[in-house]
């Protein structure tokens, strides 16, 4: 019953909304309780107002500290695909026959209407998928092994760079029902998903150096050559598009910076490999001993030590840590100036994460002397942490 | 400034010192300072129970994995097959998988610092990613070497080989996931049922303190009393009915690291089971090698399609979203129906890891009600409908 009401509540109110975002609700005691809630929330955050902030735009009161909001507006369907599928068994069906479609349009709108770096990303993805399957193709027909393992490295680097575009597209979205604090962490996930990636190529580079040390073989497989100068040009593109991020370390400043700068270094990690191959034939031509193992390991190392600081970092927002950009000694010179304040007894639970660089989540209980009146002690712990830059807090007072 | 509880009453409630002076209030509704990192009501110990048992668990696992390891090195290298020498390190990833695994369970139970407010809990998420991640690598590589298999025609495939070594692989797998599967869970029940009654003892940080609320106003007197005898019937019964509850759910609930060693394993597994398949087939019908492919491919569909399920669960823990089990909308309006509470907004319901939930929200209260009286009423409402204890409420006018 709870669930039909709720149903039938978001499915009428858009229709609602769009005749007079104005006019009163209806005398039922539920929908009116519900609608001080529209009324009163000032955004996109509430979970249940997301659907009815799509259409009426803030009129309400204004709190402590506003998020700013993504700016590019996503049509309104897909909130109630996604926000209602929790709720309602009957609309998972349908949800389900609408993504198929839907995923076709969205990879339409994607190319169409996507940021430059998301436009790059998709050429240099669509590049790798051709390339790798005619390597697949011809190495499969010709029987040569070497060209199969390569176009097989080459796929799995495809899938990972997908899921990164797909990243960059998700985020977009507003936050919605059952992801309260939107979709950017995706790009986080994803850098983290091409850090790991990255790291694992590392250790296979290992491997096979180490595979190469024992059997010795100094016959090479000379057909790689060619396909490691196109896998070098091909990658050596796709640095150029992302050259904006090809360093090491880096500070992040949003979301997206951690997404590029993990395409950026699976790109450069994929040319460094073509260029030790290279670079190891030629050797091998020469007549150096050991070249290969030489050169894997070289690259190996690099690519290790360039992932790392990425891994690293990323790992630390997943891990709910505390902002990297905020030191320590500033998160308790906040909590001395808090205590110092005559009203408070004690500071319990300071806890502050990181969503995506950038965005800092706090929350916060305070101990305070009972009839006190907590709002302009509200308003100095607000200014403080947002100075610091904290966007998102959440101060429970006590009062004892 | 320590307060000590001269009256005992009905409730059994032990006020010991900590040495930082730090006292909790509201019945545990804050679970005391940030190093506690995130243990409320004892859960601290019922986690590091579970949290022993599933590392023995994964130990004995590993030394397990390291003698058929061992064992299938020395055969290998005896008899001069490659199969048998990529079967031991196939059982080397799983050595892998189950050492992250470990890895993850221990260090989830670190203390939390200034820098990690939290705990550690969210490395166990992280750690059953990197092991999901190292389930479809492997299966890649896997598909890899079944098409090279394929593609150098000059080696003769020896179905009766192949047939023995996934036997053998096949027979070590079910070894270690009866050993993984298997549910000590009755440990739990006792355990928990401890806690409902003696609920103050042994941890040194958690006590119920209504009554040292109450004590303060000592001028209500008869009153306080009252209430604290009221307060006192009410949290024994609370307790017992929430805890048979989530504690089901545990039950049925693995640990997640366990959980991914054991899909590890069954994958491994399945894949054990194509292979016989394969190599049956292919000692019956040498000539039929692509068989060999289908096989694979078909199995590491399989493989990939059992961790999809975990997969979810893990990306909804990183992404900070609603966990599936709370109605979100439900809990706003449950708490909008409260007569002081006019609205609710930035409700923020997140998991720190499967289980444990973690909410903050902004609630807007009539100008005239007591602040403290709707806050108590929340959290009270929060922990015993949907159990997330822990809860940041900002109370607004």
């Amino acid at each position: 019953m709870d669930r039909s009401n709720s149903f039938n509540h978001s499915s009428e109110n858009p229709s609602l909304n769009q005749r007079n975002s104005d006019v009163g609700y209806s005398t039922n005691d539920r929908r009116l309780a519900y609608s001080r809630s529209f009324q009163q929330s000032h955004g996109p955050r509430t979970p249940a107002a997301a659907a009815a902030m799509v259409f009426s735009s803030g009129e309400a009161a204004k709190p402590f500290l506003d998020r700013t909001v993504s700016s590019i507006d996503m049509p309104p369907e897909i909130y109630f695909g996604d926000g209602n599928e929790e709720l309602f068994g009957e609309g998972k069906e349908k949800r389900g026959e609408v993504s198929v479609l839907r995923l076709v349009l969205e990879i339409f709108r994607v190319l169409r209407s996507g940021s430059r770096q998301m436009k790059r990303l998709s050429l240099l993805i669509s590049l790798n998928v051709a390339y790798s399957t005619v390597e697949l193709a011809i190495g499969l027909f010709t029987g040569r092994v070497g060209l199969v393992s390569d176009a097989f490295h080459l796929t799995f680097g495809c899938g990972l760079l997908t899921f990164s575009l797909f990243a960059m597209a998700t985020s977009r979205k507003k936050p919605d029902h059952a992801y309260s604090y939107g979709y950017k962490r995706l790009e986080v996930l994803s850098a983290f998903t091409n850090a790991l990636f990255l790291l694992f190529m590392s250790f296979s580079l290992a491997v096979e150096a180490l595979h190469a040390f024992i059997q010795d073989e100094s016959e090479h497989k000379h057909y790689l050559i060619v396909s490691a100068v196109t896998n070098l040009l091909v990658n050596l593109i796709g640095v150029w598009f992302f050259r904006n991020y090809a360093r090491v370390n880096l500070v992040y400043r949003k979301a997206e910076d951690m997404n590029y700068h993990s395409v950026c270094l699976h790109v450069l990690a994929d040319s460094i490999r073509s260029a030790g191959l290279i670079l190891a034939s030629w050797f091998l031509s020469i007549g150096v001993e050991n070249a290969e193992v030489l050169c894997l390991g070289l690259v190996s190392v690099t690519v290790f030590m360039l992932v790392m600081p990425l891994f690293k970092a990323t790992g630390g927002v997943l891990l709910q840590m505390a902002p990297p950009n905020i030191p320590s000694s500033a998160l308790n010179k906040c909590l001395r100036q808090i205590t110092s304040r005559e009203e408070v007894t004690e500071v319990l639970q300071a806890r502050f994460w990181e969503l995506v660089p950038g965005y800092t989540v706090g929350s916060l209980t305070l101990q305070v002397k009972s009839g006190t009146d907590d709002r302009p002690l509200l308003q100095f712990v607000y200014d403080l942490y947002h100075d610091l830059g904290v966007q998102d807090l959440t101060v429970q007072t006590d009062f004892s | 400034m320590e307060e000590h509880s001269p009256r005992q009453g009905h409730i059994i409630e032990v006020n010991i010192e900590n040495p930082g002076g730090e006292r909790t209030y509201r019945g545990g509704k804050i679970c005391g300072e940030a190093p506690c990192g995130f243990s409320d009501n004892g859960s601290a110990s019922k986690d590091a129970k579970e949290r022993t048992a599933s590392m023995r668990k994964l130990c004995i696992a590993v030394v397990l994995c390291l003698i058929f390891m061992s064992l299938e090195v020395v055969g290998g290298i005896k008899a001069n097959s490659l199969a048998i020498l990529t079967d031991a390190a196939h059982l080397l990833s799983d050595v892998a998988a189950f050492a992250i695994s470990l890895f993850s369970l221990w260090a989830a139970g670190w203390e939390a610092t200034p820098r990690q407010t939290y705990g550690f809990f969210r490395i166990e998420i992280l750690g059953a990613l990197v092991s999901i991640q190292l389930i479809w690598l492997l299966t890649g590589i896997l598909v890899y070497e079944a098409i090279v298999r394929l593609v150098n025609e000059k080696e003769p495939v020896d179905g009766f080989l192949m047939f023995l070594v996934a036997a053998f692989g096949l027979a070590v797998n079910i070894v270690m996931a009866v050993l993984l599967g298997h549910d000590h869970g009755h440990g739990h029940d006792h355990h928990n049922h401890d806690h409902g009654y003696g609920h103050g003892h042994g941890h040194g940080m958690m006590v119920t303190t209504h009554h040292h609320h109450h004590h303060s106003h000592e001028e209500h007197g008869k009153e306080g009393e009252h209430n604290h005898h009221g307060h006192g019937d009410h949290t024994e019964p609370l307790l017992d009915n929430s805890k048979p509850g989530p504690q089901e759910k545990e039950h049925k609930k693995r640990n997640i690291n366990v959980q991914g060693a054991y899909l590890h394993v069954l994958g491994d597994s399945i894949q054990s089971v194509g292979v016989m398949i394969g190599g049956a087939i292919i000692w019956r019908f040498p000539e039929w090698r692509i068989v060999d492919l289908i096989c694979t491919l078909a199995f590491s569909v399989i493989v990939l399609g059992t961790t999809i399920n975990m997969i979810r669960n893990i990306l909804e823990v990183l992404m900070e979203s609603t966990p599936r089990e709370i109605d979100a909308t439900k809990l706003e309006r449950g708490m909008l129906e409260m007569e002081e509470v006019v609205a609710i907004h930035e409700l923020h319901i997140w998991a720190i890891t499967v289980g444990k939930v973690l909410l903050a929200c902004h609630v807007k209260i009539r100008p005239e009600a007591d602040a403290d009286m709707v806050l108590d009423k929340v959290i009270d409402y929060i922990r015993t409908e949907y159990n997330i204890s822990h809860v940041t409420i900002q109370i607004e006018r």
